[in-house]
C-alpha cells in the first residue's frame, strides 16, 4: 500500500453548544486513493472536513501530506488540502471568476505568470474557459460548483476534499461533475449522500456514524451491503438496487 | 443590476477605471464648491455630464430610475428648507395651530441643493453605468484607497444579492403560511423574528466564507494582480474633468466674488 497522505488518529471534537460530533475517529488514506465518506445527517462528516483544515479545534492526531496539524501549521496543512465547501456561494467570494481562481495561487505567493498558467489550467479542467470575467452570482448552480472546484484545483493540492459535491445539481450537471472527478489524479475524499456518485468515483467507502468509523472497505462491497447501510440511515445506491431487482419486475 | 450597461464598448467604457474615478471626484468637488443659490456656474458640469452620457450611450431611463431611487435621501434634507429659511413669505398655511411660512429664499436654497445633489448623483451613476463594479474596485485599489474599505465594498457587492434572495425566500415562506392576515402584534413579531434569523444566517455565512478564504491561504491581506495602467488618453480625460471642476469654481468666484 502506498504511503498514507492523510492520517487521522482518535479524533474527538465537541461543539461548544453541546453535541459531541467526533468520538475517536481513526482513518488513513493512501496517496492517490479515492475515498467516499458516507453516513447519516449529523454523523460528523462535515465536522471532520473542518477539523482536517484546523477550523474546529479537534483533539487527536491529524497528519496531512506529511504535516502534522498543530497551532502553527494550519496554513501549511491547508496548502496541501483542497477543501471544496457545500455551498459554492461561500467558496466564490470575489467579484469575478478569474479573481476567485487566482486567489489561492496569489496568496501562495506565486509569480503572476505562474498564477495565469494555474488559472487557465483550472478553468480548462472544469470546462469553464471563457468564464474568466463572469460574476459568480450570475452562474448556474452547476457552473458555480465547477468554478468552486477550479478555485481549489489551481492550488494543485495533494488531497481534494469535497463536501456534498452533487447537492442541488441537475442530472446533466451531476454527470459532468462525475466525469470530471473521475479524470482527476489527486487523492480524493468525497463526503455525501450521493452513494451512486461515490460508487462510480471512489474505490473505497468509509461509513461514519455517531462520530466514528463503523465500516471501511471497497465501495463495491460496502455499497452493496443493504443491512449495513440501512442500519446507519442509508440505503442501497439506486444503480445497485435496480440491478438487484428480480427479472419479472 | 447597478452596472448592467457597463459591458458596452464605447470610448468612455474603454477608459481606465482609476481615471474615471478621479474624474468623477473632480467634477463632484467642483459642484459642491459652488456657493449658495448660484445656478449658472453649474452649467459646465451639466454640459460635461450630458456629453459623457451621450458618448457612453447610457440609457436615459436607467439614469432617471436610479436617480429616483436615491432622491428620497436628499428630499429628507431639502424638504425642510422652504419653511426653516427666513425671508420673503410666498405662501402661508396653518398647521394644527401653527402658522407655517414658505419663503422664496428657502425655495431657492432647496432648489439649489437639489440641483447639486442630482448632478453629483448623476456623475456617480455615469461612472457605475460605464465601468464594471469590479473595475471600479480595482481603480480604488490603485488610487491607494485603504484595502479594508475596498474589500468591504467588494463583499457587499458580492453578497448583497444572496442576502436579498434569502430575505425574499423567508418572506415568501412566511406569506405562504400567514397570508398577511392575523393580529398586527403577531405580524410585527414575525417580522422582528425574520430580522433576527437573517442576522444569524448572515453571521453563519460570514464564518463559512472566512473558512473558504482561510482554506486557500488567506492571512488578512488580499493580493490582487493589477492588470491595467493609465495611458495618454486616460490622463487627458482626467485633465479634462479637473478643468471642468476648476472652471466651475473659478466662474463661481469670478461672477459672485
Amino acid at each position: 500500500m502506498a504511503e498514507p497522505v492523510l492520517e487521522l488518529v482518535d479524533i474527538r471534537y465537541r461543539y461548544p453548544t453541546g453535541p459531541e460530533a467526533l468520538r475517536g475517529l481513526t482513518l488513513s488514506v493512501a496517496s492517490g486513493e479515492r475515498v467516499g465518506l458516507v453516513g447519516p445527517n449529523g454523523a460528523g462528516k462535515s465536522t471532520l472536513l473542518l477539523a482536517l483544515a484546523g477550523f474546529v479545534p479537534a483533539e487527536g492526531h491529524i497528519r496531512v501530506a506529511g504535516h502534522t496539524l498543530a497551532r502553527g501549521t494550519a496554513r501549511e496543512v491547508r496548502r496541501h488540502l483542497g477543501l471544496v465547501f457545500q455551498d459554492a456561494d461561500d467558496q466564490l467570494f470575489m467579484p469575478r471568476v478569474i479573481d476567485d481562481i487566482a486567489f489561492g495561487p496569489v496568496t501562495m505567493g506565486l509569480a503572476l505568470d505562474e498564477v495565469q498558467v494555474r488559472v487557465h489550467e483550472a478553468l480548462h479542467a472544469v470546462d469553464l474557459e471563457g468564464y474568466e470575467t463572469r460574476a459568480p452570482y450570475h452562474l448556474s448552480v452547476g457552473e458555480k460548483r465547477r468554478a468552486a472546484l477550479a478555485t481549489v484545483l489551481a492550488m494543485r493540492p495533494q488531497i481534494l476534499a469535497l463536501d456534498e459535491p452533487s447537492a442541488n445539481l441537475d442530472p446533466r450537471g451531476r454527470r459532468r461533475l462525475i466525469e470530471l472527478l473521475k479524470g482527476l489524479r489527486s487523492t480524493l475524499v468525497v463526503v455525501g449522500h450521493d452513494l451512486d456518485l461515490i460508487l462510480e468515483v471512489c474505490q473505497r467507502t468509509v461509513v461514519i456514524d455517531a462520530g466514528r468509523v463503523v465500516a471501511d472497505g471497497p465501495s463495491r462491497k460496502i455499497l452493496h451491503d443493504r443491512g449495513l447501510l440501512e442500519c446507519h440511515g442509508l440505503e442501497l445506491p439506486l444503480s445497485v438496487a435496480a440491478a438487484g431487482r428480480p427479472a419479472y419486475l | 443590476m447597478l452596472d448592467q450597461f457597463a459591458a458596452a464598448k464605447t470610448p468612455v467604457h474603454r477608459l481606465d477605471p482609476a481615471a474615471k474615478t478621479v474624474a468623477t471626484l473632480a467634477v463632484i468637488l467642483g459642484t459642491v464648491l459652488v456657493g449658495r443659490e448660484r445656478f449658472l456656474p453649474l452649467l459646465p458640469v451639466v454640459i460635461a455630464l450630458a456629453a459623457y452620457h451621450a458618448v457612453g450611450r447610457t440609457p436615459i431611463v436607467y439614469t432617471l430610475r436610479r436617480l429616483l431611487v436615491v432622491s428620497p435621501f436628499a428630499l429628507a434634507v431639502v424638504v425642510l428648507f422652504p419653511i426653516l429659511e427666513p425671508g420673503l413669505a410666498v405662501w402661508t398655511f396653518g398647521l394644527g395651530g401653527w402658522t407655517v411660512e414658505v419663503t422664496a429664499e428657502g425655495l431657492l436654497r432647496a432648489g439649489h441643493l437639489s440641483a447639486k445633489f442630482l448632478l453629483c448623483a448623476w456623475a456617480t451613476l455615469l461612472l457605475l453605468g460605464t465601468t464594471r463594479f469590479q473595475d471600479v474596485l480595482q481603480g480604488l485599489t490603485r488610487l491607494r484607497v485603504p484595502r479594508a474599505f475596498v474589500v468591504q465594498l467588494a463583499f457587499l457587492y458580492r453578497y448583497l444579492w444572496i442576502l436579498m434572495d434569502e430575505v425574499m425566500r423567508m418572506r415568501q415562506a412566511r406569506a405562504a403560511r400567514d397570508g398577511g392576515l392575523g393580529p398586527w402584534r403577531v405580524r410585527f413579531r414575525s417580522r422582528v423574528g425574520l430580522v433576527g434569523v437573517l442576522f444569524l444566517r448572515t453571521y453563519d455565512r460570514a464564518e463559512r466564507v472566512y473558512w473558504a478564504m482561510a482554506a486557500r491561504g488567506f492571512d488578512g491581506t488580499l493580493h490582487a494582480p493589477i492588470q491595467s495602467h493609465m495611458r495618454a488618453k486616460d490622463w487627458l480625460f482626467v485633465a479634462g474633468a479637473v478643468a471642468v471642476g476648476c472652471a466651475v469654481v473659478v466662474w463661481d468666484k469670478a461672477i459672485y466674488g
